[in-house]
């Protein structure tokens, strides 16, 4: 079951007064995202990104097209019962501390105050934030913010949780704790849409992304179908004696990169055996092979550039 | 729930920003102030009425009293001041951030809205109860004739603020400025609905005509009848706290009216409005 179907989703925004230009933020984007899927947008600044996540929360209105959370429209109010939103730079009231901000906003999510009782802590300590709950935010970092924003989208307990940016301003052992808590909703089967600058995260926990540039989708599909290269495998060795870098050249199709690596396009994993039950026949030392992959942060610059 | 927690959020925001504080600091000086005046006799003209011994001479003497206390300028000065500080109420929350969060929560933008008037009336209801309360006690107290349709003044002022709120509300979710919210209520508002008020008392006065030409009284009557009446409101007000029957309902009718108009437009607006 899809949790998120959008279809030709469309929206453009007036430019400047009187002038009749139109900006066009989204142009017919369509794609699904299925239950227990961890998916991420991808897209350069101005790529339309938050304005679809908003167009799902209901922040914003499409102009054309579709978009529907858990099979009913987003527009109906009830649906948001399901679901919890970080926004990028959220801005809570200072005034209240972070177990306010909890209680507040739970309240507003519908939750009673007998289950904020019990869950309000839960999930303060889950973002690592339970010894800060009594302090007045004003006096958190950027990063205290971030996980208390998680904890706050968290709360409801929802099915499908958006997050722009969710570890912005986290050092690098808070951002892997964010992680492990994002695998951990996902092991439970909730669902989460993702929308982040940092590749190398996307691509560590993502289960499909989206790339979306100039409004317009670029690609969508699995982390490992957008960075696959094809059947191109890598093999490093001892040195190969000069006949041995014959045969690789000749019967393989290989290329070399110098004396100890080298590349060969090969359709079955028979094939790479052979490769291998040569190499040891020959009593090279073979040192590790693996299928070429290349990093989503590379595949996304060259989408990018090839469309631009 | 959920419009008891948004009622909650509101007053805890007028609670941090000092808001309620102040209210409550300036009207205790206030009281403190009339105290002072109603024991030292500086109230002559009290005075004077009430050495006049006779029952009759009492009331009189209480309810003239009172319905100074109900006039024209305390009321323009405790709903300026109050729409003064509940202006930014509706700006602040269209506030980049943190509208995004709220409008993910499963709450309608109508009941926002109205969430959102109801907080600011009650913020109001609460603060004049304590003033026009405590005013009560104390000149009940000091004569000894407690007039109990005083206390209907509360509601009449909170009545009067409520209709010219929902037009601020309206100024503040069109500009999303406290400053603009509060020049345009302010400057413009408030002056115009006195100016109007002014000139119907005109128009109704046997020397109308000399000034307007026809073309201008028509449009000065139109203006008059579809902006709200805090004046006139005023001084149906002042007739129930001195027990006068209400002759002329129009004002109330009209203004209820305008609230209704622009509650509806404040809904209207925000609910095609992207964030």
């Amino acid at each position: 079951m899809s949790v998120i179907e959008i279809n030709s989703l469309t929206k453009h925004f007036s430019g400047k007064k009187f002038s009749g230009e139109k900006i066009k933020a989204l142009e017919k984007v369509s794609f699904n995202v299925g239950n227990g899927e961890i998916f991420g947008l991808l897209g350069p600044n101005g790529a339309g990104k938050t304005t679809l996540v908003k167009i799902l929360l209901g922040i914003t209105f499409a102009t054309e097209g579709t978009a529907k959370l858990f099979d009913k429209p987003v527009t109906n109010v009830s649906v948001k019962k399901k679901v919890g939103y970080l926004p990028e730079n959220h801005r809570f009231p200072n005034y209240l501390t972070g177990e306010q901000v909890i209680d507040y906003f739970g309240k507003l999510s519908g939750l009673k105050k007998s289950d904020l009782d019990k869950t309000t802590y839960k999930y303060l300590k889950m973002v690592g934030m339970d010894e800060w709950g009594t302090t007045k935010i004003k006096k958190y970092s950027k990063g205290m913010m971030q996980r208390l924003g998680l904890a706050q989208a968290m709360i409801s307990n929802p099915d499908l949780i958006f997050l722009d940016e969710p570890t912005d301003g986290v050092d690098p052992i808070g951002r892997k704790e964010i992680r492990d808590v994002l695998l951990d909703l996902k092991s439970q089967g909730k669902t989460i849409f993702l929308n982040s600058h940092l590749l190398s995260e996307i691509e560590l926990i993502c289960d499909k992304v989206a790339i979306l540039n100039k409004g317009e989708l670029v690609k969508v599909g699995s982390v490992e179908d957008i960075t696959s290269t094809g059947n191109k495998y890598i093999f490093t060795t001892g040195d190969l004696p000069e006949e041995i870098m014959n045969k690789v050249l000749s019967e393989y199709k290989g290329t070399l990169h110098g004396k100890n690596e080298f590349e060969c396009t090969i359709n079955t994993l028979e094939e790479v055996n052979v490769i291998v039950d040569y190499l040891r026949s020959q009593k090279i030392l073979i040192h590790g092979f693996s299928k070429e992959k290349n990093s989503l942060e590379s595949m996304f610059i060259n989408l990018i550039e090839q469309k631009n | 729930m959920v419009l008891y927690a948004f009622i909650k959020g509101v007053f805890r925001e007028a609670l941090a920003k000092r808001i309620l504080i102040t209210i409550f600091g300036f009207f205790s000086v206030l009281i403190v102030l009339f105290v002072f005046a109603i024991t030292n006799s500086t109230v002559e003209g009290l005075q004077l009425m009430l050495e006049s011994g006779s029952a009759g001479g009492l009331k009189e003497a209480v309810l003239t009293f009172e319905s100074y206390i109900v006039s024209g300028i305390p009321m323009f000065m405790l709903v300026a001041s109050m729409l003064i500080i509940t202006s930014s109420f509706i700006p602040d929350m269209l506030k980049k951030g943190h509208i995004d969060l709220l409008l993910s929560k499963p709450i309608s933008r109508t009941k926002i809205v109205i969430g959102h008037f109801l907080a600011g009336t009650l913020l109001v209801l609460v603060s004049f109860t304590f003033l026009l309360g405590s005013i009560w006690i104390l000149v009940s107290a000091k004569t000894g004739y407690w007039n109990v349709s005083f206390l209907y003044s509360i509601l009449w002022f909170t009545a009067i603020f409520s209709i010219l709120y929902s037009a601020v509300m309206l100024i503040g979710f069109l500009s999303r400025s406290t400053i603009l919210t509060i020049m345009i209520n302010m400057l413009l508002f408030f002056p115009t609905t006195f100016l109007l008020y002014l000139a119907n008392t005109y128009f109704q006065s046997d020397q109308k005509g000399i000034v307007f030409g026809p073309v201008a009284e028509a449009l000065l009557k139109f203006f008059y009848n579809i902006l709200p009446k805090a004046w006139d409101l005023q001084d149906v007000c002042a007739q129930y706290v001195t027990q006068t029957p209400v002759t002329n309902t129009m004002p109330i009718i009209s203004s209820v009216l305008f609230m209704c108009v622009m509650l509806s437009l404040n809904i209207w607006y925000f609910n095609k409005k992207d964030y």
